[in-house]
């Protein structure tokens, strides 16, 4: 960057702070809005006459950032000549544009974070936002309230831009939004909740120690997630650390808030003035264009600070004509309110447009209709057409008589015949789409797959959905069925989610004939059934609901978690079993087990039982007590501080574990020996094993009758004795001997599935202990 | 020599405040007077030019990009007619110092055109031994090397007048103001402020201030009226008219002046205006003379008031409200010249009729269009 241009904006920023940056992702990672996204890259979709990008743009020169890179995967080559082309490329706009190609694997978030880590190109505190923000937040505010807290607190690694819109406002997403638990006095986001539209989410479960820590929390169900992010340096680089992370806020935010190896904060930033909204969906398009038209954005509005190059006016009604009156209105046609004109645009006699958006260089022929519509460049719409809640690319041809009903998407450059019939949530696109542009999202197969499919059937879908009239130059889309979804697909994407995120939804008046499912909680009676859904949503998080449903919440394990425990139980068990037989340093072995918990997401206790199990079943039953005394010393002394070293100590979850694993096992008898084993190496303390023995659970309290109990007391009876022995202030070598004897009295377990079962009852009887285990853990 | 020849430093000045103006971080008609002028300094330095036409053509060039960036900040406009008034006179004054009187011959028409004969006999007393050489092929920069110091010149009049402004049209404050009255004013001018400071010093007198939602300026210029040691009552918006019978004077400030008398003023501008109308209360609006400008407001009432986003008055959590209420949140009044009694400005005071002649004065026909 020059150094004059550097010098006008020092205004804004203090001496010792750098070049402000910035990251936009370039590209939706999604294909929401197939087939408009064909050719052509979301972030280059115009929203009100101008790409979406130059609005994001605009967004981050109003906050003085001075470098952006702009991440681009598809269509990369329009991404870069769209920036060259545009204002932003000239010296004097005051910001440095470096495009980035990423590869074609690049499929998530996540992935582009960690290419920006490989590129090195970040040098300090930046913001990270996507190629699909229209905001006038100050941002600059944000990173200055990021900065001051960075300066007092190094782990505050993010602050989110959220903004307060209440639950069913028009911008806010109904298929993907969250709930957020903020510590009131420091903003602090204690617990993220990501919370989906369908199915239903009716249960936020909050962690106890959030509670416990922060007397005064909000939790809030009203926010707008702007999608920008201040962040730290150290941001790419733990996406680097942790390669699963794909999705910023459902991996990384939720991943960093719930461990408690990073020891990491992200803070919200509630913005009380501006607006900021991403254009994540067809709905979201939507709502933001009627937004910028009724002035939300201000100054970001087509009268004043338009991105585009177009200069238009306002006039009564939030309608916007071109100043350079280059359009020619009927004398009899009707322009409502919230409407903007392109240039060089014509309404011909008794057509009526409204709430619509018209892009430069269209035709709205003699009596058309068109609400609530978006349409692009060089649109023509014949006399007499009905065009409602749709978006139409540019260079559409609409013939006339032609109906296109609510929460269509026509994609550029197709022709309807005269009469067509598009029927409500239709995608229709030129016919043939050609090959080698189904780049979006890098679903060319499965693209190519539904061509080959619909040809077939073409006539016959044609005949079926829509009619098409004669000289069409259109495909329609197949539909997705609810049922038919691909099971890998993401929760977020699946067909009853991403209907919610659709145009065309929110004004349901007549039932959707898409929505023929019966498993479909959203029955076909549209918008009475839709609101009240989402009622039931907002009553189920009112925060005392949720807290006092915490217990249950907890209860519902599902049968997902229980395979992910089960995978992350043998992944464990083979990760010891080669650091046992290959003899790993202590260090190395815990590092992995860390990682390993990291990637399943499960608690402290998991790890520390399955380190306990296999600690326990490597030790070799041998018989003679001097022998077996030896070879328990030995695996206890070798591999018994792991479980220090795991994170988190706590003794008396460590002895329940014991206890509970030995009730279950063949080395029962070994019980005592262990414990004392444990004791003589500090894996466990005196105060510890009291502790545990004075638990209810330790006797075996709630469990059924049966050898599981038998055992559970017996390995109780050994601790009393080893209690009674520390009471009577003897020697630790004896104390062992002692209970190496009652150990070998006691005769062999049952199968170890009992385990398994014991785990299920304490999660539900004695849930709050389980909690207090964590914490006590996690504060340590 | 093109006119866009002058050098990319002034060009990126222009550029930067074209943005600032956009973005609206650029707030006030003083602020942006004064950043204008700033800016048309560093341009005029920097220009090469060989006759007048081509300088001429810069600063409306310059002065161009800038109104368009921001149309609703008239003032940017206003400056640049005035430094174009200021050229065009020095460059008369130099070139045809003595042709000039031969020109000066009254005439019905020339006195419709050139507003009062007053500043041609004032422009003859600066008679310079400048000589100019326009388009001289030898040295084709003699011409821009003799005029810019009187160019520079010029524009610091402009710079002083504006810094001056706030203390010229208080100075006839105390003769507005007596004892014991009672003034109503509305939202925050600091014109007004100024103004009404400056009477304190003379005479003890009561200010109601109206609050002047949803901007709500009127806060703060109760605090600082009373820090100020005059008595102050803040009083809300709706309770103006009810207020009016009581109240000897109305004094406001504003955003622009047109030339047919009428201004753009804060919104509750009008509200206020016309209750005092109802009680034959006299308006009194100050205004510095930069605010002088040569619009009529004959077509584009609407659209010529400034629309902010409807945050203030709808809060955007309101979100079920949102999507089927539509706010309309102009930032500007429209008071009509029959509704204003006379504008003190830094260069006397004038009634609403007058006007027109003050701007005929002040800016060249030709600039009207930039």
């Amino acid at each position: 960057m020059a150094p004059k241009a550097a010098a006008g904006k020092e205004k804004l920023v203090d001496d010792d702070e750098e070049v402000l940056q910035a990251v936009i992702l370039a590209d939706s990672f999604n294909k929401r809005f197939k087939p408009l996204t064909a050719d052509k890259p979301r972030c280059l979709l115009p929203i009100c006459n101008a790409p979406l990008l130059d609005w994001t743009l605009e967004s981050l020169a109003l906050a003085g950032v001075q470098e952006v890179f702009v991440i681009c995967r598809s269509h990369a080559d329009q991404i870069k000549a769209a920036l060259q082309n545009s204002k932003w490329s000239r010296p004097a706009s005051g910001l440095k544009i470096v495009p980035i190609l990423t590869a074609r694997e690049t499929l998530s978030p996540g992935d582009a974070m960690r290419d920006i880590y490989t590129h090195g190109i970040i040098a300090g505190d930046f913001v990270l936002v996507y190629g699909d923000l229209v905001s006038n937040v100050r941002i600059d505010e944000v990173v200055r309230v990021h900065k001051a807290r960075r300066r007092t607190n190094k782990d505050a690694i993010m602050t989110i831009v959220v903004k307060e819109a209440g639950t069913t406002h028009r911008t806010r997403s109904r298929g993907e939004s969250a709930v957020f638990v903020l510590d009131r006095d420091t903003a602090e986001c204690l617990h993220y909740e990501p919370v989906s539209g369908y199915p239903p989410k009716t249960l936020a479960r909050i962690p106890r120690e959030v509670l416990d820590e922060h007397p005064d929390i909000e939790i809030r169900n009203d926010l707008i997630d702007c999608g920008i992010d201040v962040c730290s340096v150290e941001v790419p680089s733990l996406f680097q650390d942790n390669f699963d992370y794909a999705d910023i806020r459902r991996d990384f935010v939720h991943g960093v808030l719930t461990s408690d190896l990073l020891m990491k904060n992200i803070h919200c930033y509630v913005a009380r003035e501006g607006y900021a909204a991403r254009v994540q969906d067809t709905r979201s398009y939507d709502a933001i264009s009627k937004d910028i038209l009724s002035r939300w954005t201000f100054p970001l509005v087509p009268d004043d600070n338009h991105p585009g190059d177009v200069a238009y006016e306002h006039l009564r009604g939030n309608k916007y004509l071109p100043k350079d009156n280059s359009v020619v209105l009927s004398r009899t046609c009707k322009v409502g309110r919230n409407t903007l004109i392109g240039p060089a645009s014509q309404i011909f006699a008794d057509a009526q447009v409204a709430a619509s958006t018209l892009g430069a260089r269209c035709t709205v022929g003699a009596r058309a209709v068109v609400r609530d519509s978006y349409l692009g460049d060089d649109v023509v719409v014949g006399a007499g057409c009905v065009i409602e809640n749709s978006i139409v690319g540019a260079g559409v041809h609409v013939g006339a008589g032609t109906r296109i009903a609510r929460g269509a998407l026509v994609a550029d450059g197709v022709r309807l015949g005269a009469g067509s019939r598009l029927l409500p949530f239709e995608r229709v696109s030129r016919r043939r789409p050609v090959k080698e542009d189904g780049e979006e999202d890098g679903a060319e197969e499965e693209e190519s797959d539904d061509d080959s499919e619909i040809e077939e059937a073409e006539e016959n879908q044609t005949q079926l959905s829509s009619l098409l009239g004669p000289d069409s130059d259109a495909f329609v889309w197949p539909r997705k069925s609810g049922k038919g979804g691909n099971e890998d697909e993401d929760e977020l994407e699946n067909f009853n989610n991403a209907r919610l995120m659709r145009l065309g939804k929110f004004r349901d008046d007549f039932a959707d004939l898409d929505l023929s499912d019966p498993g479909s909680v959203t029955s076909s009676s549209g918008d009475s059934d839709e609101s009240s859904d989402d009622d039931s949503v907002i009553q189920n998080f009112s925060p005392s609901s949720s807290t006092t449903s915490l217990p249950f919440a907890a209860a519902a394990i599902s049968a997902g978690e229980h395979a992910k425990e089960s995978e992350f139980r043998s992944e464990v068990r083979q990760s010891l079993e080669r650091a046992f037989a290959e003899g790993h340093a202590l260090d190395n072995a815990a590092v992995e087990l860390k990682t390993l918990r990291m990637a399943s997401n499960v608690p402290l206790a998991r790890v520390r039982e399955a380190v306990v199990e296999r600690v326990v079943e490597s030790i070799a039953l041998v018989d003679g007590a001097g022998p077996q005394r030896v070879e328990i010393k030995r695996w206890v002394d070798r591999w018994g501080p792991l479980v220090r070293l795991i994170g988190g100590v706590d003794g008396v979850e460590t002895v329940s574990i014991l206890q509970a694993h030995c009730a279950g096992s063949s080395r029962l008898p070994l019980f005592g020996q262990i414990l004392a084993a444990f004791y003589q190496n500090d894996i466990v303390e005196e105060d510890d094993i009291r502790a545990w023995h004075a638990q209810p659970a330790a006797k075996g309290a709630g469990l059924k009758e049966g050898p599981q109990l038998e055992n559970m007391q017996k390995t109780w009876l050994v601790g009393a004795r080893m209690i009674h022995q520390f009471n009577e202030q003897e020697s630790s070598e004896e104390e062992s001997s002692e209970a190496e004897e009652s150990g070998e009295g006691s005769e062999e377990a049952e199968d170890a599935s009992e385990d398994e079962d014991e785990d299920k009852e304490d999660e539900e009887d004695e849930e709050d202990e389980d909690d207090e285990d964590d914490e006590d853990g996690d504060k340590e | 020599m093109a006119p866009e020849s002058h050098s990319s430093g002034s060009q990126r000045a222009v550029e930067t405040l074209a943005a600032k103006l956009r973005r609206r971080q650029v707030l006030g008609s003083r602020e942006t007077a004064l950043e204008t002028v700033l800016v048309l300094r560093q341009v005029v330095s920097k220009a090469r030019f060989t006759n007048i036409h081509q300088l001429v053509e810069i600063i409306r060039g310059v002065g161009r990009k800038l109104v368009e960036a921001q149309p609703k900040e008239h003032t940017v406009g206003n400056t640049v007619r005035k430094l174009l008034h200021h050229v065009r006179e020095e460059y008369n004054n130099a070139s045809k110092g003595t042709a000039a009187s031969a020109a000066n011959v009254f005439s019905i028409s020339k006195f419709v055109l050139q507003g009062q004969p007053r500043k041609q006999v004032t422009a003859q007393k600066a008679e310079s031994a400048l000589v100019l050489r326009e388009d001289d092929p030898d040295d084709p920069d003699s011409f821009a090397r003799t005029l810019k110091p009187v160019l520079m010149e010029a524009i610091q009049v402009i710079l002083d007048e504006l810094e001056t402004v706030y203390e010229n049209i208080s100075k006839s404050a105390k003769d507005h103001i007596h004892s014991d009255e009672i003034i109503l004013t509305i939202g925050k001018s600091h014109t007004v402020e100024t103004f009404l400071k400056s009477a304190a010093h003379y005479h003890n007198f009561t200010v109601i201030v109206a609050e002047s939602g949803p901007s709500y300026g009127g806060h703060d210029m109760a605090q600082s009226l009373s820090s100020a040691g005059v008595s102050t009552f803040l009083v809300p918006d709706s309770s103006i008219y009810a207020l009016m019978s009581r109240v000897n004077k109305v004094i406001i400030g504003a955003h622009a002046v047109l030339a047919n008398g009428g201004m753009y003023a804060i919104t509750g501008s009008l509200l206020a205006a016309t209750a005092a109308r109802a009680h034959s209360t006299p308006v009194v609006v100050c205004a510095g003379q930069f605010k002088l400008t040569p619009l009529w407001n004959l077509y584009h009432e609407y659209g010529a008031l400034d629309f902010a986003d409807p945050s203030s008055v709808l809060g955007f959590e309101e979100g079920d409200l949102v999507d089927k209420v539509d706010v309309v949140n102009p930032f500007y009044d429209y008071v009509r010249p029959d509704l204003v009694d006379v504008y003190i400005t830094n260069d006397g005071d004038h009634p609403p009729p007058s006007i027109y002649r003050i701007i005929k004065e002040s800016y060249d026909d030709e600039d009207n269009e930039l």
